[in-house]
């Protein structure tokens, strides 16, 4: 069975419900803690940052976790092609270690800088829309998604906005499809306002991946939309009408949420066979 | 001319703890950082065609609300236009970087707020910024290359290079000596250049 590590810095807080769902797309998922020897991440197939605040976001959020020995090694494994996703503060991680968009090795060319929408700062925790690109990480992160590929994912953060004051990284990130996913509007159009645009984001970006494909920074938080008991009652469109159908039913409230694709994706980026995911 | 107020923990400062712990893993071979310190700095412009009439207010409101300075963690200092003297000087044995955000740093929301419980007339613009104070022992005893320190942890430009600024959200300069206020003002107030341009 293919093997995932989801890295447990002091301070994140999204660790468990990561496990939980890529246990139920048939993963193995454990919990490393980041001050456990490096060695504790050989043999791992994948890995994930989960979204928090590691260490309480001193600084700036991620810029002390990305320098751990820890995260060092899953550079090193993201050499060899294996994925890495971070989630939300997991996201900020990887942006502070130079691994996205990771253009020139080492690196660091962006930030997740401090949200920015007119008359409003700081924190912002609300379900957005995103629409998934056909980047060099689509094949990877997104194989699960079929039909519309305009899909609801839940926000949670106060450093959200992609952003480089390199013009040359901007647009490589443009031209090369790195940007994956997009916040837009209800039309499926790119955001152009708050609240569609929640932070003001380059590209509106919500998810920005490597040249490789194989590490993606996504500021959404899938695990939390991955069942449909977590879409909101009163969501708009397809998932809200599937989501109020489902009220009395235990079993339609545990079928597959919004965001499930992305670890069904993975799922079968390992070779984990259909039969061995629970298929809502 | 602006008023300024510098404002940090009396209290144990946990992100200043942080990064002299991340710092020193960071810094030139031989170099020591013997501590490190964190300020929060707010400047306070006249609006146009007026005086420092605000400043009496302002001060009143510092010193008798919470609304900049809980004084049961904080300590402040506030020096009016005409009070603040010609420089912003380093603290006795420190190097410093002053940091701001790369966008607009005039804090309109913050303005909005403080008039809103503290009417007062003539408060122009709030900007903000942040200083990072460091004591930085260079080897045996020699003083230290401060250039070297600089690049090691000020302006985050790898993995392992860089940690109290992310350039792409954040500009600074390193303040080595005293900087004149109008040097400030103008770094607070002046557009951030694109960075490859910048270079």
């Amino acid at each position: 069975m293919a093997r995932v590590a989801v890295l447990q810095i002091p301070g994140v807080n999204c660790e468990y419900e990561t496990v939980r769902v890529l246990e139920e797309v048939g993963l193995e998922a454990r919990i490393v803690r980041s001050n456990e020897p490096s060695s504790a991440l050989a043999d791992f197939d994948a890995f994930v940052l989960p979204g928090g605040f590691a260490f309480q976001d001193r600084i700036r959020a991620g810029a002390v976790a990305a320098k751990l020995p820890a995260v060092e090694r899953i550079a090193a494994e993201a050499g060899e092609g294996k994925p890495v996703l971070g989630v939300c503060n997991g996201a900020q991680v990887l942006v502070e270690a130079g691994l996205v968009p990771g253009l020139e090795r080492g690196a660091v060319e962006m930030a997740l800088a401090p949200n920015r929408a007119p008359r409003r700062q700081g924190y912002l925790c609300r379900w957005t829309r995103v629409r998934a690109g056909q980047g060099p990480g689509a094949a990877l992160w997104t194989s699960a998604l079929e039909g519309d590929r305009v899909v609801p994912l839940p926000i949670a953060h106060g450093e959200g906005r992609f952003e480089t004051a390199d013009p040359a990284v901007a647009a490589r990130i443009e031209t090369g499809g790195l940007a994956l996913f997009r916040y837009v509007d209800a039309e499926g159009s790119p955001a152009a306002h708050y609240p569609d645009d929640p932070n003001g984001a380059m590209l509106q970006a919500a998810g920005i991946t490597n040249a490789r494909g194989n590490v993606l920074a996504l500021m959404p938080h899938p695990e939390r939309g991955s069942w449909l008991f977590q879409v909101p009652l009163d969501w708009a469109g397809a998932w809200g009408e599937r989501r109020r159908s489902a009220v009395g039913s235990r079993s339609a409230l545990d079928e597959a949420g919004p965001g499930r694709f992305l670890f069904e994706s993975l799922a079968r980026h390992l070779g984990v066979p259909r039969a061995e995911r629970v298929v809502a | 001319m602006s008023a300024v107020l510098r404002t940090r923990l009396k209290i144990a400062d946990l992100t200043a703890w942080t990064a002299l712990d991340a710092a020193r893993k960071l810094l030139p071979a031989g170099h020591a950082l013997r501590r490190l310190q964190r300020e929060e700095i707010f400047v306070f412009e006249p609006a146009e065609g007026r005086g420092a009439d605000f400043e009496g207010p302002l001060g009143h409101a510092i010193e008798s609300s919470n609304f900049f300075v809980n004084p049961n963690k904080e300590q402040y200092r506030f020096l009016g236009a005409a009070d603040r003297g010609a420089a912003l000087v380093p603290p006795e044995g420190a190097w410093g970087i002053l940091a701001r955000a790369r966008g607009e740093t005039r804090d309109d929301g913050l303005r909005e707020r403080l008039l809103r419980e503290h009417p007062m007339n003539g408060l122009g613009s709030i900007r903000r910024g942040r200083l990072w104070w460091l004591w930085v022992e260079g080897p045996e005893g020699r003083s230290a290359d401060l250039e070297a320190c600089y690049r090691a942890v000020g302006p985050v430009t790898g993995s392992r290079r860089g940690l109290l600024v992310n350039p792409h959200s954040e500009t600074d300069f390193k303040i080595d000596g005293p900087v004149s206020w109008d040097a400030v003002e103008a770094f607070l107030r002046a557009p951030a250049a694109p960075r490859r341009e910048a270079a």
